[in-house]
Formats: C-alpha cells, sequence, structure tokens
C-alpha cells in the first residue's frame, strides 16, 4: 500500500504548490512546511485512511517520511 | 453627530448567496426550510432545519482552510458582497479609523465540537493545531477585518439572537459620535453541530416537522405555529458617516436613524412585552419618526406560541391604534432563525423592502391565531408600497431586545 501519491496531494493541497513538484525526496521545508500545517496534514491523512498516528513525534525530513509512517499504520490497522 | 448611511449589504443563508437572492426568495415566499441533512439525523428530534447546502464562495486560499470554521466562512460571504458592493476601499489613514462589528451566538461550533469527537470519541491524544484560532469567538470579525484591511476596533457580540442587530446597532453609535467613519457590522451563525442540535431539541422549543411540506415547519403568527426552526446564515452591511460617504462618491442605499435597546431582566427565557416595547420606543425616539412613521415591521416572528404572542402585544403596546395599519411579516418562515446572523440578514431583507417598495410575506401563514390580529401580510407580497421607513425586530433568550429603523436617504 502506498500513500506517497495521496499524501503529495494533499500536502499540496495544504500548502498551495504545484502536486507534480512534490517527490518522495522533497525537504518538507523547502515547501514551506512548517510543524502545525505538517500536524493538520497528519489529522487529514488519519482521516483519509482511517489510521490513528499516536503519540510520538516522528521526525520527518522529507515527505517520504509521512507517507513511510502512514503505510506502516495501514499495513498494521486491524482488519474489520 | 454624523449621519449614518448603508452603502452595502450581502447575505447568505438557506435561501441562497447574495442579498438579492435572499430578498427575491422572501418576496415569493420560497423557503429555504427543509429536512435536516445531518451524518446524525436519525438520533435526532429535529427533523428540519434552513440549513446552507449550496457550495460556499472560495474566498480564502485552500492554505488557509484550518484557520476557518464555517461561521467564519459563511462571515466571509457575506462580508465580502458588502464590501464590494459598497465599492469602499481605505488607505492607511481610513483604516484606523474603520471597524468591524460582528455578531454571533456561539462562534466556531464546528471546529469545538471537531476537536471533542477526536478526544473523546476517536480517542486521539491531540486536536488540530488550528482550532483555537478557528473556533476564538472572535475569529469570523478578526478574518473580515483582517481581509479588508481595518485597523479600528474589531468587535464581537455575543448576545444570542440579538448579536447582529446589536453589532448594527452599536456600528451605528460609534459612527454617529464620531468614533470611525465606517463599519462592516452584521453576523454568522453556523452550529447546526450533532450536540448543538441535541442541546436545542433538550429544550423542546424546536418546530415539528411538517410531515406532508417540511420546507413549511416554521410558522409565525399561526394558530398551530409550534417552534422554531435553526438556520445557518451570515449578513453584513457596510455602514458609513455621510460626510464620508459623501466625500467619496458613494452610491447611498438607505439610512439607518433608529437603534433601541433594552433588557427584560424577567426572565431568563420568557419573553417579555415591556422590553420588547422599550426597544422599539427607543428606535422610534432616536429617528425621530412619529408612530404613523413605520410602513413595515420584519418582526422577529420565530414562530414560538409565547414568542409570537408577545411580539403582537408589545407592538400593539408602542403603536396603539396605528399598529393595525402596519405592515408586519416574519420571514424567518422561509430563512429560519440564525440566531447570531438573524439581526442583520433581516434587517437586511427590510432594506430591500424600503428600496424595492415591496413587502415580503409572513409564509405559510394560512390559519392565523386569532391572538396576532395585526397585518402579518399573510402569504402574498404586497408591491408598489410607499414604504418610507421600515422597522426591524429582534428579541433573544437570556432577555436583549433590539429595534432597527432605516428610512429612505434624503439629503
Amino acid at each position: 500500500m502506498k500513500s506517497f501519491a495521496t499524501v503529495a496531494k494533499m500536502l499540496a493541497e495544504r500548502l498551495g504548490v504545484e502536486p507534480d513538484t512534490i517527490t518522495p525526496d522533497t525537504k518538507l521545508e523547502s515547501l514551506g512546511a512548517d510543524s502545525l500545517s505538517v500536524i493538520e496534514l497528519i489529522f487529514d491523512l488519519e482521516d483519509t485512511f482511517g489510521v490513528k498516528m499516536g503519540d510520538e513525534r516522528p521526525t520527518l525530513v522529507v515527505v517520504q517520511d509521512i507517507a513511510d509512517i502512514v503505510d506502516a499504520l495501514v499495513a498494521n490497522k486491524p482488519q474489520s | 453627530m454624523e449621519r449614518v448611511v448603508i452603502t452595502g449589504f450581502g447575505a447568505i443563508s438557506a435561501l441562497g448567496l447574495g442579498a438579492d437572492v435572499n430578498f427575491k426568495a422572501a418576496l415569493s415566499g420560497t423557503s429555504g426550510i427543509g429536512r435536516l441533512q445531518h451524518p446524525y439525523a436519525e438520533q435526532l428530534s429535529c427533523g428540519v432545519a434552513a440549513q446552507v447546502l449550496a457550495p460556499l464562495p472560495e474566498l480564502i486560499a485552500k492554505t488557509e482552510a484550518a484557520l476557518f470554521d464555517r461561521v467564519s466562512l459563511l462571515a466571509l460571504a457575506a462580508a465580502n458582497e458588502a464590501y464590494t458592493q459598497s465599492g469602499l476601499s481605505v488607505d492607511a489613514e481610513q483604516a484606523t479609523r474603520s471597524s468591524v462589528f460582528w455578531g454571533t451566538g456561539m462562534g466556531g461550533a464546528h471546529t469545538v465540537e471537531a476537536a471533542y469527537e477526536d478526544l473523546f470519541v476517536k480517542n486521539k491524544r491531540r486536536v488540530r493545531p488550528m482550532s483555537v484560532i478557528a473556533s476564538m469567538n472572535n475569529a469570523a470579525a478578526a478574518q473580515i477585518a483582517l481581509k479588508v484591511g481595518f485597523g479600528g476596533a474589531v468587535t464581537t457580540y455575543s448576545s444570542a439572537c440579538v448579536s447582529s442587530a446589536q453589532a448594527i446597532g452599536e456600528a451605528c453609535r460609534a459612527i454617529r459620535h464620531g468614533y470611525v467613519d465606517r463599519a462592516i457590522a452584521g453576523g454568522s451563525e453556523a452550529l447546526l453541530t450533532y450536540a448543538v442540535l441535541s442541546a436545542w431539541d433538550a429544550l423542546r422549543v424546536l418546530a415539528n416537522t411538517d410531515a406532508a411540506h417540511p420546507e413549511r415547519s416554521c410558522k409565525p403568527f399561526s394558530k398551530n405555529r409550534n417552534g422554531l426552526v435553526l438556520g445557518e446564515g451570515g449578513a453584513a452591511l457596510v455602514l458609513e458617516s455621510l460626510s464620508s460617504a459623501q466625500a467619496r462618491g458613494a452610491t447611498i442605499l438607505a439610512e439607518l436613524v433608529g437603534y433601541g435597546i433594552s433588557n427584560d431582566a424577567t426572565h431568563i427565557t420568557k419573553p417579555d412585552p415591556a422590553g420588547q416595547a422599550r426597544a422599539m420606543q427607543m428606535a422610534l425616539a432616536e429617528a425621530q419618526l412619529p408612530l404613523s412613521g413605520i410602513d413595515y415591521i420584519n418582526a422577529h416572528g420565530a414562530a414560538t406560541i409565547a414568542g409570537d404572542a408577545a411580539e403582537t402585544a408589545s407592538i400593539k403596546a408602542v403603536f396603539g391604534e396605528h399598529a393595525k395599519s402596519i405592515m408586519i411579516s416574519s420571514t424567518k418562515s422561509v430563512h429560519g432563525h440564525t440566531l447570531g446572523a438573524a439581526g442583520a440578514l433581516e434587517f437586511i431583507i427590510s432594506l430591500q423592502a424600503l428600496r424595492a417598495n415591496a413587502v415580503p410575506p409572513t409564509a405559510f401563514l394560512d390559519d392565523p391565531d386569532p391572538e396576532c390580529d395585526l397585518d402579518y401580510v399573510p402569504l402574498q407580497a404586497r408591491h408598489n408600497q410607499e414604504l418610507r421607513a421600515v422597522m426591524s425586530n429582534s428579541f433573544a433568550f437570556g432577555g436583549s431586545n433590539v429595534a432597527l429603523i432605516a428610512k429612505k436617504f434624503e439629503v
């Protein structure tokens, strides 16, 4: 399950940038993503993928870091 | 003391987007009330509401979305229309003499409830970071001021159903007494969340759903009226001192001549004709109009059994013999009770009536309560009326009462 495309699209919308300028290695800082907008994004991702991030404050440097966390959570989601 | 004139207005409600759209619907008695569309509709007793179902105009960047609760988006929609119509733009100096006066009953209700849902239902350990900014009660007013660059006082009034009427009146006073030269004044409300609707259900003041015709569930002054229908909405005016409006060659739409405000101080919910009367009399006194000078009253008319009776009594108490000659209607029949936005929305409809010489009806009034025996303009609009001055009433839980009077502008 690869969430990168969705993550990139939602990030692009939230930050007002072109989605195709975002690659897995794009640094969040370079997109103008401050920590608060990343948290807002995480909320949207939780709703979209039906997962919960938990309390950890993961180190998020590049966009793929976010996608990796979402992929892991989705993989571990209990099947209903 | 300055005279105060209106140079722009804007509205969004279940009737649609735009002051003209709202007035047209009110004139034709076309209701925006319908079956409640809500994820928790099954669990709620409340079966109807006046919801803004159409998509909101896109006035903010997607990057700003997290900062705006629905109540602020409705506010922007209304304020943007009013400001655009006014043709106003302010330089740095003028900006310091430009204010926002806003009203809301509950502020950012959706944001608050979403935060509680995240914590208590979804067991998240944090809420959205912009929750405070979106939900704070001054958010709508502050966002409007930010958009237009107004640097004068930004004040939010929260007095339930009179909030935006009070905001307009206080804006008028500030301009009249020279504190500011211009203001955006109005109100917005978006509180149709599960918990808030449940709270209103519990209070047992909401109308039963008219099963055959849900859109007719709000029946002011009817024999079989049985409560109010909640609505969402936003409404805004641009008010200016006459001298500053004339200096920039503004198109003047009407003149605000009277503001009356009182508190019942008798009961926390039951309406008191004496308190209502005092507000109307105060407005008339400021307007220096005789009792025969008011041609149309847009009533509070929330369709509660006690409220409509009390308003009939208070209008009679104020106007005496003249009461029977005044056209009075409640447009809540078609746009519902928009609470914090109600005063402004209904005042704008009154202004539209004044300008069009046309009085919107009280829709669905085919079986009047004999106790409500004034001319409540049942069912049909009245066109080609000679309207010189109009009054708009708002009465609130808590006991506040506001009356606003507008006149056709004459130099």
